[in-house]
């Protein structure tokens, strides 16, 4: 690939550009085609939890207009709360596949909304990857752009959020956060106002998509920061940075989400800090010119000391008067990986909010990996304006993976600049000999100067390895380089072989329908427990019914079902849905109590016993307890459902409030009865791998409503008051003991008995008391 | 409803002469023997002079049913049985309770020796009848023809629970004649409505034995009459004496035997009267007939409110006199608005006699789901309960105010410095001598910083 480029002169510009072409419509095409594992094997439907929102919030905007969107108030969320769905979400994903949706109607091409959802994310993902191309070109070279965008089309830690059917904000997201920064770097290079207004323009857009864009809010003032530490001031910076800022500013003020917090928040005042700073640089400069030296030096320290004074005053003011809001819990939790699980629970409980691990970082990046170091050292090497950003996108991304599964989605993109640089750098040693003529020709980017200018500099040090390289390169002959190149090409080889085999295999499952082979005859089979009991709860219940379920499956009931829930996934809320925590972990009595209280008609649990499914509510129930400790301490202790020997288990040594709680009931009612092998004890829990220690027990208040093929999701009604109708007195509360009694009734002979009651026998008298 | 309604105006049509509905006046009669159908005839006399279709059975007869093919046969039961061990027939105790948690309503009597089926009927409902053999005795106020053992008791109207739905003008009530055993009552139990006491010197024991342990029932706890309404407005009453509704009670004149005060008449059949009326269903029971609310200035319940609406909350409540429904007249009923917690409390204001009763409040500034709440529950009334859900939105992006007053310092200062650095650029660009010397200034600055 990077051969071509190299070789390419001005008369063959067009052989250039039609195989960069090539390459990024191949690109495209492979992203495209291996995010299509889902919809092959399955079916277009939408995958896990957050999509069926987009989804049902896309689908409703397109029925009903954008403003009937922006003022929607969903009552069918968080009961009785509900939720300002317009005020609450990042409208750009529903606004983009809306008006994908509009123009292909204008176009008389009727395409379903949802199928527009579903292609959504695999068909940014080419956008990505020609932007990834534009910026890398901006950083490095076309060649090295290419290979980056070939990277990020297929690299699992991207696809793992862009597959089709994951219509998340994401698949949008990452392309307006890396057109966002080619814009930027394009402004930074150029000091012009047009590209650094369509950078704020496309952050506008980003702000729009994600709540990531935080990230770029902070990263780009860092740059600036550091350009400006570094002396590399200059009034291109000055340029770019005002003109974005104010209005990336005033723009990102225009989503009613995001709102005012962009001046009141502490993770904004980073960049509002830098802004001032960039001002006073500028001012100061300008004095300089005007000023004599000694004058200067007198105004520079006053007027350091008196803007210290003011900026530390004013900081002061701003936090005691709460005009400026502290950090939040998501962001504490960025640099201090344990506060969230003392502090904030509810979002250590999300397993995307953990710390990655090393194993998943191979998995993600593969090969990039290790490529990954090489190109941001040679970033470092050949320093400039631009480096320097890709250089702490690079870091600050990298600390940022690290602290959290999830944003590992923020490390991808740069992982494959800086592995194509690196690829780049490599083939372009190991190519060169055929062509060490052509290559001071190839000076179309402005890369070579840049790298002329470098070797001029450090000449000592540049010059050595790259003549040693050539030198053992030429003195090996053509052998060992053919024998790299052969290694390289086979390293990526592996690497697509490697992306290809994570996305089918783990990236590729919409989690609503689940597949497992049958060992014994090889065959597939399908799980469609999920639907199977959403399609119950539409079909068989109230439209009004209320289903509380834990927070997971709210958007589902929500989407599919289409019932109110009491909480979702947009965990904003946490005192509710501690208070569902509390009914889930109480004994039935008690929750019964809060159920009536919030007039509850259902509740769904899911249950992964029977079949082995590991992500059930039985699973997840410790983090119900915690985040319930968290609002109720007095009722609930997380203590208590541990043995003494603090185990969590399930068996008949487990935790008496553990096996009493609503949860543990809901889950393992009937289960008792339930022998899954002809030879293995009745109530054997596959997932936990116990026989559970709570068989046979009734339940007073819930009765079961529904329970899927495979038992995976269970649906309880929640009994009226009303259907008490009385409260009977029991046997051991009766003052006065009676007899059991015993029937004297027979089938033939239905004869009642009164005692004292003269008996008429014929041929006698009457006995008379 | 509707259906219901239609019936109920078809029904009107066609019998006027009954006093209860008619579809309510199915009645089963369970007796000990048949004797205590001519010792009890004014009672039931009295009863199917109201419309009542009494239908006579012995408790152990083999034949008794309630339901056939899931439909009851009748809609009140009388139990006249005391000494009952069990029911012939398809009857039992379950059937009974179930009975009564379908709506069925039920008046049992027992006496001093109750036998078990009545027994474990009545602890289903949360009473107990006092041991076996044990009388209500008060060596006080007992009548002037009692025994000896002084368990033919009078008890007086004070000792009446306090609802004409009930026992009728308790003010105007006789003494009573009662002679049987106690009722203990479920003292947890809310639903239970205490009707008849005794005296403070009564008490519940054996006539015929040594007292040797705490009585069940002393003084104004010895519960005569008791009775259950039930969630679903189902009604139960159940009596420690049989002798209470007998002729005999009636009809006798009651006096004194301590204080010789004399009563021409008891008061029994007053009592037992109002008391199988209220039990049967024809006092005391109400009915929402309509609920309506909107916003003030419309009629019309809209799809949704928005805050700080004030709004208007109209409910028609009526009730059952005879066999129509009238407009109930009282002051107390209150009405809540609801998200969890109530955030609007407030008494509904009568409108005219038409029964209709009504609320004007502006919605709290706290979006949600709401609901419209009237809780009315008083004793020896059917317990109302109706919720209306309403969703409650926030303003829409249209809705707030376009200009706000304490802004205007930013609007113009805002326009003032569009209109400035319009001015300033205009002089800028126009009165500039030498335009070149200060671009080669510019291009200078830039190379120093750079």
């Amino acid at each position: 690939m990077n051969r071509p480029t190299k070789l390419l002169n001005r008369k063959t510009a067009g052989y250039s550009s039609l195989i960069t072409f090539a390459v990024l419509l191949l690109a495209w095409l492979s992203g495209f085609s291996s995010r299509l594992f889902a919809v092959i094997r399955f079916e277009s439907i939408i995958h896990e939890f957050d999509p069926w929102f987009n989804y049902r919030a896309t689908a409703y905007m397109v029925q009903n207009g954008f403003y009937n969107f922006l003022n929607w108030f969903d009552e069918r969320a968080w009961y009785p709360l509900g939720r300002i769905v317009g005020g609450t979400v990042y409208p750009g994903l529903m606004i983009t596949s809306g008006g994908i949706h509009w123009i292909l109607h204008a176009l008389n091409i009727p395409v379903h909304i949802r199928d527009i959802c579903v292609f959504l994310a695999p068909v940014f993902s080419g956008l990505t990857s020609i932007s990834t191309y534009l910026l890398t070109k901006e950083l490095w070279s076309p060649g090295a752009g290419l290979f980056a965008a070939s990277f990020i089309a297929i690299v699992p830690g991207y696809i793992s959020r862009s597959v089709a059917g994951s219509y998340d904000n994401e698949g949008i997201a990452i392309f307006a956060l890396q057109f966002t920064y080619y814009l930027w770097v394009k402004s930074v290079k150029t000091g012009s106002v047009f590209w650094s207004a369509m950078a704020a323009v496309f952050y506008f857009y980003m702000v729009s998509a994600w709540g990531g864009y935080v990230f770029i809010i902070n990263l780009i003032p860092l740059h600036v920061f550091v350009l400006l530490c570094m002396g590399r001031y200059s009034p291109r910076l000055l340029t770019s940075y005002s003109t974005f800022y104010i209005l990336g500013l005033l723009f990102s003020m225009q989503i009613p989400f995001v709102g005012f917090q962009p001046i009141r928040t502490s993770e904004h005042m980073a960049a509002m800090g830098v802004f001032a700073l960039l001002m006073a640089v500028a001012f100061l400069k300008h004095l300089q010119t005007v000023l004599s030296k000694t004058e200067f030096k007198k105004l520079f320290i006053a007027g350091a000391l008196i803007a210290a004074g003011i900026v530390f005053l004013m900081v002061v003011l701003a936090t005691v008067l709460g005009v400026v809001a502290p950090w939040s819990g998501r962001f504490y939790s960025l640099w201090d990986t344990g506060y969230a699980k003392i502090h904030i629970p509810i979002i250590a409980s999300v397993s995307e909010h953990q710390p990655t691990t090393w194993f998943s970082f191979f998995f993600d990046l593969h090969i990039l990996v290790c490529a990954f170091p090489v190109g941001l050292w040679y970033c470092i090497k050949k320093i400039n304006d631009e480096r320097v950003f890709v250089v702490l996108y690079a870091i600050s991304a990298v600390y940022f993976a690290g602290v959290m599964v999830r944003l590992m989605l923020t490390l991808t993109p740069v992982v494959c600049m800086l592995a194509g640089i690196a690829f780049s750098c490599l083939l372009e040693v190991y190519l060169k000999e055929d062509n060490t003529v052509s290559i001071p020709k190839a000076d179309e980017t402005d890369e070579p100067a840049v790298e002329k200018k470098n070797l001029y500099d450090k000449a000592g040090k540049m010059k050595r390895p790259r003549h040693d390289n050539s030198h053992e390169a030429n003195g090996l002959g053509s052998n060992l380089k053919s024998v790299v190149i052969i290694a390289i090409l086979l390293m990526l080889m592996m690497f697509a072989v490697h992306c290809t085999w994570v996305t089918s295999n783990a990236y590729s499952s919409p989690s609503i329908v689940l597949a497992f082979h049958n060992s014994h005859d090889n065959s597939r089979n399908i799980l469609d427990d999920f639907r199977e009991a959403y399609y119950w709860l539409s079909q068989n219940t109230a439209d009004d019914a209320r289903v509380m379920s834990w927070w997971d499956y709210g958007y589902q009931i929500a989407g599919m079902a289409n019932r109110t829930t009491l909480v979702d996934n947009n965990t904003w809320n946490n005192s509710h849905i501690a208070l569902v925590g509390k009914a889930m972990s109480s004994t039935e009595e008690k929750s019964y109590e809060i159920m009536t209280s919030l007039d509850v008609d259902y509740v769904l649990v899911i249950f992964g016993g029977v079949i082995g499914y590991s992500g059930d509510d039985i699973n997840k129930f410790l983090w119900m307890v915690r985040i319930a400790e968290g609002e109720h301490p007095k009722d609930i202790r997380e203590s208590d459902y541990f043995t003494d020997r603090g185990e969590f288990r399930i068996d008949a040594e487990g935790a008496p409030a553990l096996l009493n709680c609503l949860m543990y009931k809901l889950s393992y009612y009937r289960f008792g009865e339930l022998k899954l092998d002809y030879r293995g004890p009745s109530g054997y829990d596959r997932t936990r791998n116990a026989v559970i220690g709570n068989k046979n027990f009734d339940l007073t208040y819930l009765e079961e409503a529904y329970t899927s093929e495979h038992w995976l999701v269970r649906i309880y009604r929640v009994k009226k008051p009303h259907e008490f109708n009385r409260p009977a007195l029991k046997k051991q509360e009766r003052t006065i003991s009676s007899p059991s009694f015993v029937s004297r009734k027979t089938i033939k002979r239905k004869k009642g008995y009164i005692k004292n009651r003269p008996v008429v026998v014929k041929g006698k008298r009457a006995n008379k008391k | 409803m509707d259906v219901k309604l239609v019936l109920f105006g078809i029904f009107l049509l066609f019998c006027s002469s009954h006093a209860v509905l008619e579809n309510e006046a199915e009645t089963l009669v369970l007796l000990d023997n048949l004797a205590i159908r001519e010792t009890h005839s004014i009672f039931f006399k009295s009863l199917s002079d109201r419309g009542f279709k009494l239908t006579y059975k012995l408790a152990d007869d083999p034949s008794l049913v309630l339901s056939k093919y899931g439909e009851y046969l009748y809609k009140n039961l009388i139990i006249f049985a005391p000494s009952v061990e069990e029911f012939g027939g398809d009857i039992n105790v379950d059937k009974l309770t179930q009975f009564l948690d379908d709506g069925g309503n039920v008046l049992v009597t027992g006496n001093s020796n109750s036998g078990d089926a009545l027994r474990e009927f009545a602890s289903e409902c949360g009473f107990e009848f006092d041991e076996e053999g044990s009388s209500v005795i008060d060596h006080l106020n007992y009548d002037v023809s009692d025994a000896g053992d002084h368990t033919t008791i009078l008890t007086t109207s004070k000792n009446l629970i306090n609802s004409q739905s009930i026992v009728g003008k308790r003010d105007s009530v006789n003494p009573m004649f009662y002679k049987g055993t106690s009722i203990i009552a479920d003292k947890e139990n809310p639903l239970i409505l205490q009707i008849l006491n005794g005296h403070s010197s009564s008490y519940s024991y054996n006539p015929n034995s040594q007292i040797s342990s705490y009585p069940h029932g002393v003084g104004k706890g010895t519960v005569l009459i008791a009775a259950l309404q039930a969630r679903n407005n189902a009604r139960a009453v159940f009596s420690g004496s049989l002798y209470f509704f007998s002729d005999e009670a009636f009809t006798q004149s009651a006096q004194f035997a301590q204080n010789e005060k004399f009563f021409k008449k008891s008061g029994n059949q007053d009592v037992a009267t109002a008391l199988s009326k209220w039990v049967f269903g024809e006092t005391g029971r109400l009915r929402v007939a309509e609920v309506s609310h909107h916003k003030e200035g419309e009629n019309k319940p809209p799809s949704f409110y928005t805050i700080i609406e004030p709004v208007v909350f109209k409910i028609k409540v009526e009730e059952l006199s005879g066999n129509t429904w009238k407009p109930f007249q009282t002051d107390d009923i209150q009405l809540e608005f609801v998200r969890i917690d109530p955030f609007v409390r407030t008494t509904l204001k009568k409108v005219g006699t038409t029964g209709v009763y009504q609320a004007n409040f502006k919605i709290p500034d706290v979006y949600g789901v709401y609901q419209f709440k009237v809780d009315y529950d008083r004793t020896g009334f059917t317990h109302l309960y109706s919720t209306t859900q309403v969703s409650v939105r926030p303003l829409e992006h249209t809705q707030y105010e376009r200009f706000i007053p304490s802004a205007f310092p930013y609007y113009i200062s805002a326009f003032s410095m569009m209109i400035g650095v319009f001015v300033f650029s205009f002089v800028f660009l126009h009165m500039n001598d030498e335009p070149g010397s200060k671009d080669e200034k510019k291009s200078k600055d830039d190379k120093k910083s750079q």
